[in-house]
């Protein structure tokens, strides 16, 4: 088999599924090229790509795909439209590979659909790409195993972390947004390194949870990685000092999800910042250092 | 000699600084307009400050600095502290009235909200990095309307039948307001109408689910306006208090703040003498070609920010 080589964009789900995939691929003895980390130019790529009202994180999607497409034989872009029954993802991931083929039709895609409702699982879709590759089904469903075990502990690790994080007697912070705005350069990165430079401990929201518990903030929210970030506010709120909550503009699924956990979450500091693309941080600056400032009057240690 | 503490206050729109001795006194106050170039705002309110003050009885030892451009000014006048102005407000505001229970604070870019018990701050929210409803939405009605903005108030109390207009975004409530405005509405009631919807927007937005308690305290520019501290009474059912030294509370929090930081520094007022300069430049070492500040004191490097990254540091 000649060598291909396989691009994902260090965008969206990836952020979900970078354990699983980069794994997946590499024990198949793929190649693997993965866009670099955001920055201006990727940006304002993606943009020219997307309409006007799209969300930021998208348009960072599709800069990345811009970055990647003369790199790769193949990209990979899944389609995700349902992960538990009766529960929805934002439309952008069901519309990821139609918007990339449309945008660029000269690239192959590597496609599969994820819905739950059709029973159509990621582990089903990996397993055909790699088959269509030419990969022998038996080979496929090793690396998938091998794969999983690697997210396993990845996650398992992660959880670790965070936990000794929550015993620790510095300030903590509570940043709960999508893994790809958290840890994306010029969307969550920034607050999470203001904060740690703050020399406070951030808890971020990208955990697995074998339960999802909604209690208290919506019985009837459909929105899957909404609840997921609902359940981990529910479960280590009593532990941290504050919350932040990060989303990019006009996100629709935080834009009601938020919502509800600023009007129901009780008895804790809340601020919530929503990221366009503003060239200049001043004003996250501010919002970011008065409101460490207010938590620590909370707890009557300002002293600066 | 007494020691005393300088703190200003560096916005978009004004430039405020106080002077106070050690029991958190107003010695010496002023205010003017910044006129986008922040270090001539602050050289003339310095040259202010310097005419009354009485360098006989008193010295400054430490200098704190707030507002947006709080570090530029911070850097040149080597300010013992650097603060944002939620924060100094909230210190400035309690030290005057140790009994409030909430801050309504509506300036010309945010917009927020500080709950406070016993004197500790208990909660507090600011609105998103959208600018609706707060004092630039207003100026730039104003503008539409042909009306001052410091006239707003009082045309506003003129109304007996304020017109309902939607501000939850600029865009939406320029289209209402032309849109009343063509309809035959009277211009005091559509400008009650645009006070009554920032308070309501207000309320809604930042203030949504938040205990509002007086007694209340209305700060900020827009407090200024009497129509919106109006609607803020008729919405509340309580008294609002819009203090006249309410432009002041940054300015005076982050004296106070500069006074607890024990670091005391000399000051100067001969510093309005030095030649500062800033200057823009393109990185040019990545893609994200970040635009670094430099700030040059007679010609040489005293600070440079701006670069996301260790290639882009100057110093």
């Amino acid at each position: 088999m000649n060598e291909i080589t396989i691009g994902i964009p260090r965008a969206l789900l990836y952020y979900k599924y970078h354990v699983l995939w980069e794994n997946f691929f590499q024990e198949l003895g793929i190649n693997l090229i993965i866009s670099p980390k955001t920055n201006k130019e990727i940006i304002e790529k993606g943009s020219s790509y997307v309409v006007d009202e799209a969300c930021l994180s998208l348009k960072i999607f599709m800069g990345h795909v811009a970055y990647l497409q003369d790199k790769c034989d193949y990209l990979f872009i899944p389609r995700f439209a349902c992960l538990k029954e009766k529960e929805k993802l934002c439309t952008n991931f069901l519309a990821l590979y139609d918007l990339v083929h449309n945008s660029f039709p000269h690239l192959k895609l590597l496609n599969f659909n994820v819905d739950k409702e059709k029973k159509e699982e990621q582990i089903d879709g990996l397993l055909e790409i790699a088959t269509s590759l030419g990969f022998s089904y038996l080979h496929a469903l090793r690396a998938i195993e091998k794969a999983k075990d690697k997210e396993e502990e990845y996650y398992q690790k992660k959880e670790n972390n965070l936990k000794n994080k929550l015993l620790n007697q510095d300030l903590k912070i509570m940043v709960v947004a999508h893994p790809y705005n958290l840890y994306d350069e010029f969307i969550g990165k920034p607050i999470i390194n203001y904060l740690e430079k703050e020399n406070i401990k951030v808890i971020t929201s990208d955990i697995k949870q074998k339960k999802i518990n909604t209690k208290g903030i919506s019985d009837t929210l459909y929105w899957t990685y909404n609840k997921e970030l609902i359940s981990f506010i529910n479960t280590y709120k009593d532990q941290v000092d504050g919350i932040i909550l990060i989303s990019t503009f006009p996100c629709g699924p935080d834009s009601l999800a938020n919502e509800l956990i600023i009007r129901k979450v009780k008895n804790i500091p809340i601020s919530y910042i929503v990221v366009d693309n503003n060239s200049s941080d001043t004003g996250l600056i501010t919002r970011l250092e008065s409101f460490i400032d207010i938590i620590k009057l909370k707890g009557g240690k300002l002293n600066a | 000699m007494k020691k005393c503490f300088l703190g200003i206050d560096i916005g978009s729109i004004s430039t405020k600084g106080v002077i106070i001795d050690e029991d958190n006194n107003i010695l010496y106050s002023d205010y003017l307009w910044t006129e986008g170039n922040p270090i001539e705002a602050v050289k003339r309110l310095l040259a202010n400050l310097k005419k009354d003050f009485d360098e006989q009885k008193y010295k400054v030892v430490a200098v704190g600095t707030t507002g947006s451009a709080r570090r530029l000014i911070g850097t040149i006048l080597h300010a013992s502290i650097i603060k944002n102005e939620i924060t100094a407000h909230a210190i400035g505001t309690t030290s005057l009235y140790p009994k409030i229970r909430t801050i309504l604070e509506i300036g010309g870019q945010d917009s927020k909200i500080i709950l406070i018990e016993d004197g500790i701050v208990v909660d507090y929210a600011m609105n998103t990095l959208c600018a609706a409803g707060t004092g630039s939405f207003l100026s730039s009605q104003a503008k539409r309307l042909n009306v001052k903005v410091e006239d707003f108030g009082d045309i506003a109390l003129q109304s007996k039948n304020p017109t309902k207009i939607a501000a939850r975004c600029t865009v939406f409530a320029e289209s209402d307001l032309v849109h009343k405005a063509q309809m035959g509405y009277k211009k005091e009631d559509i400008i009650a109408g645009l006070c009554k919807s920032v308070a309501l927007n207000y309320l809604n937005n930042v203030g949504k689910g938040k205990n509002i308690k007086p007694p209340i305290i209305f700060q900020g520019g827009v407090s200024k306006n009497k129509g919106v501290k109006k609607a803020f009474e008729d919405l509340l059912g309580c008294e609002v208090i819009a203090p006249k030294e309410g432009h002041l509370m940054g300015a005076l929090g982050v004296a106070i703040l500069a006074k607890n930081s024990n670091k005391e520094i000399d000051f100067d007022f001969n510093v309005t003498d030095i030649n500062f300069e800033t200057r823009g430049v393109e990185c040019h070492k990545c893609p994200n070609n970040c635009e670094i500040i430099c700030v040059m004191q007679n010609k040489k490097l005293l600070d440079a920010w701006g670069n996301r990254c260790e290639a882009g540091s100057v110093k």
